[in-house]
């Protein structure tokens, strides 16, 4: 059996809110959730804006080689993630152009928000292109009859699309935050600095401390819901 | 000229025009040299057989598209030799209600009053979508605009809950909230029941009335009796017939447009 004849860190006594001793302590703890939350968060945000964007841009204009770069985003879908990891650390490490042209980013929580980006971009862009492209074309054609420019027909179709947009959101959020195998490879699971909830369950399943993965996985549920309900919450706003 | 009629109106100063117009897609013509122009405060109906380019007229009036031959003119000018930003000037003093309403998703207020914000500086745009700025209050044009339509109780409602009359109502209203010159109206009754058909016709004449110009294509010929000034019979791409309303039903000159007007000209 997993596990069996290895010490575990269930509790006996009164161990805090979780029911489970850390080894780093409730500030350690604190400190995993903080960072799982800023590279997922901030990768995804980055993530949004550069996806909507090309959603729009891709979705509203004929170009060459226009079904290349769809082909291409579904297919970045699919990416997997220690290839990303890999593709990731080489360009931040001193023989890739990021780390030549004098970045120091291995083992960075800037390397990490890096290599969710590029996962959860595909993501994003690929529902947010559906979204926007679904948009009843009389509805562009009303925006700009009285008098919109085209950034103001695109501001109306990326509203009328604001749910699918969050569903691609929260597709891409997903991928983030529950991605292990690019943070490991980039991060280098460094403790305060660069692990992450997903690195930690990796870390403590490996060490045999099921309890302490569990209380963790459970943790990430937790917030990938919380996370979930806000944005939902947000994008349900009854317009005005 | 090929096609067509000659166009007197073609001259009128202060109008919106089209001159010498040829237009198609794919290689196939829609419009074949068609002149026609609108001027303040009266009403043109273009009728003819689904299919003859009526929407296709009214896209290049609204400028949609630029015509493949022929120019686009506001108040003597070729729209399409001026900038992007004086292009831009003269198409927000045209509305336009389509077939559909094409409302956007919220309420009443915010699809009628959209044409009014996006008229506005970004600062202020910016401000107005922060909840905390946000203009809820009844806006006085907004107000107007539906009392016009009849749907001034209306302005809080989602656009879901209107009829399909409602909502064309609540275009119509949209359309005049910036106080257009002109305004073109593409087949606006052709799902309504009468008394929202009578709705729109009365605020047809009520724009008219405030010197807007009003273009309507329309295959109701009894609509165009009811609301026109003039009437251009269009067929095949090109206008066969053109002149006051009452000459062109009661004594048509093109003998395809007699047949069209006597029902005799199926499509």
């Amino acid at each position: 059996m997993i596990g069996s004849g290895i010490p575990t860190t269930a509790c006996t006594g009164l161990c805090g809110p979780l029911f489970v001793e850390f080894p780093y302590g409730y500030e350690g703890i604190l400190n995993i959730i903080y960072v799982s939350l800023y590279v997922s968060l901030t990768a995804v945000a980055l993530s949004t804006v550069f996806s909507i964007t090309v959603a729009v841009l891709v979705g509203f204009n004929d170009f060459p080689g226009r079904g290349f770069v769809i082909a291409l985003i579904n297919t970045g879908m699919g990416l997997p993630s220690v290839v990303v990891g890999l593709v990731v650390l080489f360009a931040v490490s001193n023989q890739g152009p990021l780390g030549q042209a004098g970045f120091h980013l291995v083992f960075t929580r800037e390397a990490m928000i890096m290599s969710q980006f590029v996962l959860a971009t595909p993501v994003i862009t690929g529902i947010s292109l559906a979204a926007v492209t679904g948009v009843d074309d009389g509805i562009r054609d009303a925006a700009h009859a009285m008098g919109g420019r085209r950034l103001d027909v695109a501001l109306v179709t990326i509203r009328e699309a604001r749910y699918g947009i969050l569903t691609g959101v929260l597709a891409g959020l997903g991928r983030a935050i529950s991605e292990v195998g690019s943070v490991l490879i980039v991060g280098g699971n460094i403790e305060g600095q660069t692990r992450t909830l997903t690195t930690a369950i990796q870390l403590e399943a490996r060490q045999g401390r099921f309890e302490l993965a569990l209380v963790l996985g459970v943790v990430l549920v937790a917030l990938v819901l919380l996370i979930n309900g806000l944005l939902l919450k947000l994008g349900d706003r009854q317009i005005r | 000229m090929k096609g067509g009629v000659t166009n007197q109106a073609v001259t009128v100063a202060d109008g919106l025009a089209l001159s010498g117009v040829y237009h198609g897609f794919d290689d196939t013509d829609v419009l074949t040299d068609v002149s026609l122009a609108v001027g303040r405060e009266e009403v043109l109906a273009i009728i003819g057989p689904s299919g003859t380019g009526k929407t296709t007229l009214l896209g290049l009036l609204s400028l949609f598209d630029d015509p493949d031959e022929g120019t686009v003119e506001f108040g003597g000018e070729d729209v399409w030799s001026l900038s992007e930003r004086e292009r831009l000037n003269v198409r927000r003093q045209i509305g336009m209600v389509f077939q559909e309403p094409h409302l956007f998703d919220g309420s009443v207020r915010r699809n009628v009053r959209y044409p009014l914000d996006i008229r506005r500086p970004w600062a202020d745009r910016i401000r107005n979508w922060l909840p905390r700025f946000g203009h809820r209050s009844a806006n006085p044009v907004v107000t107007e605009q539906l009392e016009l339509v009849g749907l001034d109780d209306a302005a809080s409602r989602h656009v879901s809950s209107l009829s399909g009359g409602e909502a064309q109502r609540v275009a119509f209203a949209r359309a005049l909230s910036y106080d257009p010159e002109f305004l073109l109206l593409d087949e606006p009754t052709s799902d309504l029941d009468p008394r929202n058909t009578a709705v729109i016709e009365d605020a047809i004449e009520t724009a008219r009335s405030r010197g807007v110009g009003v273009v309507i294509a329309t295959h109701d010929m009894h609509q165009a009796e009811r609301v026109a000034d003039r009437t251009a019979v269009m067929l095949d791409g090109s206008i066969i017939e053109h002149g006051p309303t009452q000459q062109v039903f009661d004594d048509p000159t093109d003998r395809r447009a007699r047949k069209f007007i006597d029902g005799e000209l199926i499509y």
